[in-house]
């Protein structure tokens, strides 16, 4: 009996993917929805060679489908690797690849939804309770960390363009600074994390192996300059500057975001204000400005 | 007989289907970009892996436009899915399309496979049954994709670890009734073939001497893995001998094309793939010879993943 090529297609497909291996997959209501062969039948579809089975040939492709996955998600979260241990993050990435298989022409894109994934699979009960930081959440914090970089790595920069420097800044009139508006660089990132996961990743670089930290709030800018991904550490205030201007708003309106988190004083949050919009247009944050009509 | 010189009516084609040879190539592969910028090898070409670069923003595509600049570029993909039964992916194809008039691309070559149906990507190059409704559904499909391409597409064999029930030819002799079809170039990877003959018990000399030489574009060759029932093509090592011999028989039969070696996985460093390549010479000049096949001893590995697997990781300051 021969077979159509879609079937054919669709069949190979839920038999080879199947997270079971082979044999269940080709038992799988998936698989016999197609073509409805058992085990002992397989040889109706896939021919034998000399050497191995249609199941042991079936399984040069099944093997090779969640290895490679598996491979390409570790060099997407290196860091995440060590602190998990391989095995226990392909356990991690096992279960994604099944829930979020690749629907791209592109690797690029198969980690796109991991962070979602640890999100949706998070623990929530027993010994965490309900909403309380913990473990899982270093384990999403350094996959967001990580899928970052591959972004902006490879996502769109500045290095054609020009950006606005520190003279730019210095040239508006200090009047009319609150109504200005600082349009970001397409590659700047704002993450706020439970872990200080940016600093454990840093140990990371310098190959040490540290130890997973406790919770403690960190806040990051990422960007890329020269093609290079770069990280800068944020304090809440900054975080808060920031995160106001890259949402569009007015200078002004952004430094009172700043100060609502800013824990020093007025004086101490204008020398602030200065020097980092100064270290900020140094590294690159921005695009342009919009001065008010 | 070569199968040209059976089909006068093709004897009109110019060899290559008028595309130059651009000597011996290497597969670009992103450990090497720092060493290419700052040495500037004399290579004859390069071989892109498209998929790498068509959407990239960042140093992949910068990196390429200065390469670009100096060598001669060849696009081959991983994901068109010429064999699929989903529909052909417009956005992509136009992608290609872009990137190749922005590098000025020589070709671009895909495989003859599908990647995977009902919108998922199994980023491997899955075999297609031979018969007659595959080769109907491969040469429509082809057709399309070069008219919206506007150039001859060529497609690779890959190798492959299953065989069909349903296949009613050999692969050589889809090949050549495909590539006439479809009025398509041919690459031929020496390696895959004989991978897919020791995998299907066939004689890999037959497949090099059949495949129509005219429509022969350019030439893969690779090092693969002996899993003792079956080899797997992991392009992380040396090419063989049995390998290098039919290589021996292509250049002969094709008058010489394009050749490109490919080295994905352990990858050293880039004048140890280089090296690699430039041995192809030796075996254009003594062409005629063959030695002894010698199949690389069996080193079961049960971890070994057939490539393409191809990913650009991020540079972190």
């Amino acid at each position: 009996m021969s077979h159509r090529l879609d079937e054919i297609q669709r069949w190979m497909q839920a038999v080879i993917t199947h997270a079971g291996g082979i044999v269940p997959g080709i038992e799988s209501p998936q698989a016999r929805g197609e073509i409805d062969v058992d085990t002992a039948r397989v040889e109706e579809v896939i021919a034998r060679s000399e050497a191995l089975s249609s199941v042991e040939r079936l399984g040069v492709y099944g093997n090779a489908y969640f290895a490679r996955l598996l491979e390409c998600m570790g060099e997407s979260f290196p860091c995440l690797v060590q602190a998990l241990g391989e095995e226990t993050f392909d356990e991690f990435a096992f279960g994604y690849l099944q829930t979020y298989p690749s629907t791209s022409y592109t690797l690029n894109h198969l980690a796109d939804r991991f962070p979602d994934y640890l999100r949706e699979t998070r623990p929530d009960t027993g010994e965490l309770g309900g909403g309380e930081v913990g473990w899982p959440d270093f384990i999403i914090d350094l996959a967001t960390l990580e899928l970052t970089f591959e972004k902006v790595f490879d996502g769109p920069g500045f290095e054609h363009a020009s950006i606005l420097e520190a003279d730019d800044l210095a040239a508006v009139a200090p009047e009319v600074w609150p109504q200005v508006r600082l349009r970001p660089v397409p590659c700047l990132r704002l993450l706020a994390f439970h872990f200080p996961v940016n600093a454990y990743f840093t140990a990371f670089r310098r190959e040490e192996e540290p130890e997973i930290p406790g919770p403690h709030r960190e806040f990051v800018a990422i960007t890329r300059r020269d093609y290079v991904v770069r990280r800068f550490n944020l304090s809440p205030a900054q975080f808060a500057l920031l995160g106001k201007l890259i949402e569009g708003a007015q200078v002004g309106e952004a430094i009172e975001a700043a100060a609502e988190a800013f824990t020093g004083t007025v004086e101490e949050l204008a020398d602030g204000l200065r020097q980092w919009f100064g270290e900020w247009a140094a590294a690159g944050f921005f695009e342009s400005l919009e001065l008010p009509d | 007989m070569a199968a040209a010189e059976s089909m006068p009516e093709l004897a009109m084609k110019p060899p290559r289907l008028g595309h130059p040879n651009l000597g011996l190539g290497v597969g670009l592969r992103t450990v090497h970009f720092s060493h290419i910028l700052r040495a500037q090898p004399e290579v004859d070409w390069f071989e892109i892996i498209s998929e790498n670069f068509i959407d990239s923003q960042g140093r992949p595509r910068y990196v390429l436009e200065q390469i670009a600049e100096r060598y001669r570029v060849v696009m081959h993909g991983v994901s068109m899915s010429i064999g699929s039964t989903d529909p052909l992916d417009f956005e992509y194809l136009a992608k290609l399309k872009r990137l190749a008039g922005e590098i000025n691309a020589h070709w671009i070559s895909d495989h003859l496979c599908w990647t995977g149906v009902a919108g998922r990507n199994s980023h491997d190059l899955l075999p297609i049954p031979f018969n007659e409704e595959t080769l109907r559904h491969a040469v429509e499909r082809i057709r399309i994709v070069q008219d919206f391409l506007e150039r001859p597409l060529v497609l690779e064999n890959p190798s492959s670890y299953v065989t069909f029930a349903d296949s009613t030819m050999t692969e050589w002799e889809f090949l050549t009734r495909m590539a006439e079809d479809a009025d398509c170039g041919l690459l031929l990877d020496v390696n895959n073939v004989y991978v897919s003959s020791v995998n299907h018990d066939f004689d890999p000399h037959e497949f090099v001497e059949s495949v129509p030489h005219h429509r022969v574009v350019q030439v893969h060759l690779a090092g693969h893995t002996n899993c003792g029932t079956h080899l797997i093509d992991t392009h992380d090592g040396e090419v063989i001998d049995p390998v290098w011999e039919l290589y021996r028989k292509a250049h002969r039969l094709t008058g010489g094309v394009s050749t490109l070696l490919e080295w994905d996985a352990s990858i050293p460093p880039f004048e140890v793939v280089h090296h690699e390549v430039l041995k192809a010479k030796r075996h254009m000049s003594e062409q005629l010879e063959t030695t002894e096949a010698v199949p690389r001893p069996a080193t079961p590995r049960e971890t070994a993943v057939p490539h393409p697997l191809h990913f650009v990781a991020p540079e972190v300051e």
